[in-house]
């Protein structure tokens, strides 16, 4: 076992907690995560219960009483976080059901209101214009909203119906096949759907090279070895109307949400809408991603200097912690009528 | 159970190799060590090189064997005087000493050689990606006018009038030569070159033996929030396998990415290389333009050349001489002295 594969583990995340006790070069290097970690009570350094499975075609008695979390629209830390129903890191995670209604919700990322095109110049109020070079985001632990305030948790799948490995779905704008987020999902009406806005603790601690798709090294959200994983990932190029560059301050040009083993730093977003799934058939929806929404919450006044140290000093990485911090008071992500 | 099968595979071929059985494959064989190594880099996505193999293409000893002979055959140019391993050096980590390559009559390449080491775990190929396989990759050069300007149909045509190749075709697809067979078993032999015993891939697994004060010093600069490395080049595989614009890129230069893409914001992009044994495969980045390590790091710590295309996170680094010597002392921990001369690889 590697000292590499050492740092995914329980002992870090328990030691992690006694700062006391970093002594090492390594750990030197995970003092900003360890604070992050002690910024969340370390709360959640206990293994989460291992799935088990549900019978098919009927809900998972574990999950299907849980209150709905989170606020209007999104919540941050804590219980509102994933692991709601507990799980471990698996490639091939226990369908909670084997029957189901597939839900297709096909993200979109737009700016006020238009197409937010990625790796192309999108004009801007100030004459500007902005390239998105880099846009990817995971979604996982996704549950659909009853109007009594249920919360119904439902796998992530593929296009083939399986569930996604490690129940995680990696939108990336690189990857037009990444832009469907589908889950498998009882016939009802609902009034809105909810996701993790990242990774559950149990895969966010553990080392990429112990990973599978998608959560190695090339999903371009692997941190250092001590760090977790990204949870949003955004980096964009932009051009002033006289063709300097020089992004105004409430345009960043990096975005860096996550990069913490503190998964319960992992904010949950709650998006209002209304849903009847079909018994039969299948449902397709769109799901748009507000950019300037985002860049809202990224570029907010937020006092962020209890964790931006270390790896969280970056610029990008400020913005990413400003975001996740003010994403419950935002509208990032908007269910199309 | 596909795994679980070719592992089983693998490890039988393996052990058919050290007693000295080549599948009756013929004398040359007998004398070839095994390609099938077992020493996978630290750090990987969990699996072997064989595990990579698309299921129509498992990796064999055979194909490899097959593979490394048709690498170095200059009969794969047109003039008969190039092959793979001419631009592909395995002391230069099967990299090009030369800023960019000298193909056919003398023609110039566009691109410095990148490095095949470790290549089993990418997931498109060249600079700017335009192959999605090793064995889509394996024919472009083939047919590039500036490399070895053949037509994949002429090379089946060569190798097929060899009655040794033909056996040898046969032993490896169970049919004669043709274009599909001779990319799969170019790239089962690229596929086969693993590096994994450097003084870092050592260190990973716990044995700091060579990899002393300075090298950590450097890892830990590689890792942390000053020079950011580590954003394309993680750690352990030391690539994102992703698509940057480093700093290199200048107005009027090859646009990269964009060629395949068409997209505005992909100019200037390239694919990000494994560092595996990165000290001896100068010259660097994708135009061979950097002599040396030493001037790779230069070109970093200033923020790159100063093109606005350049990626929001290059920016001027302002690393200490100290700092600077500790990060190259750390590049060199990458390279594998054993492998740069394994007799599994050479001709």
């Amino acid at each position: 076992m590697s000292s590499f594969v050492d740092f995914g583990s329980e002992r870090f995340v328990a030691g992690a907690c006694k700062l006391a006790g970093m002594k090492s070069r390594r750990w030197v290097l995970a003092l900003t995560t360890a604070m992050h970690v002690a910024s969340a009570g370390c709360a959640s350094t206990q293994q989460a219960d291992p799935a088990s499975g549900g019978a098919a075609g009927v809900l998972d008695e574990r999950t299907a009483g849980s209150t709905a979390s989170g606020g209007a629209t999104a919540g941050t830390g804590g219980a509102s976080a994933g692991n709601a129903g507990g799980s471990a890191c698996s490639e091939q995670p226990i369908p909670r059901r084997t029957e189901g209604t597939p839900l297709s919700l096909s993200l979109s990322l737009v700016m006020a209101g238009k197409p937010f095109v990625f790796g192309q110049p999108n004009a801007l109020a100030d004459g500007g214009s902005l390239v998105p070079l880099n846009f990817r985001f995971y979604v996982s632990e996704v549950q659909l909203l009853q109007s009594t305030g249920q919360a119904v948790p439902v796998d992530v799948v593929t296009a083939a119906g399986a569930p996604e490995p490690y129940g995680v779905h990696l939108f990336n704008a690189e990857d037009e096949q990444s832009s469907t987020l589908r889950v498998l999902a009882p016939a009802g009406d609902y009034s809105g759907l909810s996701f993790a806005l990242g990774i559950e603790l149990a895969c966010n601690r553990q080392a990429p090279a112990l990973l599978g798709e998608p959560l190695t090294d090339a999903s371009q959200m692997t941190w250092p070895h001590t760090g977790g994983f990204l949870f949003l990932r955004y980096e964009g190029r932009y051009t002033g109307a006289d063709g300097r560059a020089g992004a105004p301050s409430d345009l960043p040009t990096a975005v860096h949400m996550g990069g913490s083993i503190a998964s319960e730093l992992v904010p949950r977003v709650t998006i209002p809408g209304t849903l009847s799934i079909p018994d039969n058939g299948s449902l397709s929806r769109a799901l748009n991603l507000a950019v300037d929404e985002m860049f809202k919450g990224a570029t907010a006044e937020i006092d962020v200097s209890d964790v931006a140290v270390g790896f969280l000093s970056t610029p990008e990485s400020i913005a990413g912690e400003r975001l996740r911090r003010k994403l419950s008071d935002l509208h990032v992500f908007v269910l199309e009528p | 159970m596909f795994e679980r099968s070719l592992q089983a595979a693998l490890g039988l071929l393996s052990l058919a190799s050290l007693l000295g059985c080549s599948g009756g494959a013929g004398p040359e064989h007998e004398q070839t060590p095994s390609l099938i190594v077992s020493t996978m880099p630290a750090g990987f996505p969990k699996g072997t090189n064989g595990d990579q193999a698309p299921k129509d293409n498992a990796l064999t000893l055979d194909r490899a064997s097959l593979g490394k002979r048709l690498f170095y055959d200059p009969q794969l140019s047109r003039n008969r005087e190039i092959s793979c391993g001419s631009c592909h050096q395995q002391q230069y980590a099967f990299a090009d000493p030369r800023p960019v390559s000298i193909g056919v009559e003398g023609r110039t390449g566009t691109r410095n050689a990148s490095s095949i080491v470790n290549a089993a775990w990418g997931n498109s190929f060249f600079w700017d990606g335009r192959a999605d396989s090793l064995e889509e990759q394996a024919g472009d050069p083939i047919e590039n006018p500036l490399e070895m300007d053949l037509a994949l149909s002429e090379a089946v045509a060569r190798v097929a009038s060899d009655p040794s190749y033909v056996e040898d075709f046969q032993q490896a697809y169970g049919e004669a030569p043709n274009e599909s067979s001779l990319q799969k078993a170019l790239a089962s032999f690229v596929r086969s070159v693993v590096s994994g015993s450097s003084p870092y891939d050592r260190h990973l697994r716990g044995d700091d033996t060579d990899f002393g004060p300075q090298r950590k010093r450097g890892e830990a600069l590689f890792s942390n929030e000053k020079a950011e490395c580590f954003h394309c080049h993680p750690s352990g595989s030391l690539s994102n396998e992703g698509y940057f614009n480093n700093g290199t890129y200048t107005a009027g230069g090859d646009i990269g990415r964009q060629q395949v893409t068409g997209r505005v914001g992909d100019e200037g992009k390239f694919k990000v290389p494994g560092l595996r044994n990165v000290a001896v495969s100068a010259p660097y980045m994708h135009d061979g333009s950097l002599p040396t390590l030493e001037a790779v790091i230069e070109q970093y710590d200033a923020g790159g050349r100063g093109d606005p295309t350049a990626d929001p996170l290059i920016k001027p680094l302002a690393l200490t001489a100290e700092e600077k010597a500790d990060l190259l002392e750390f590049l060199r921990s990458f390279t594998d002295d054993a492998w740069l001369s394994d007799p599994r690889f050479a001709p």
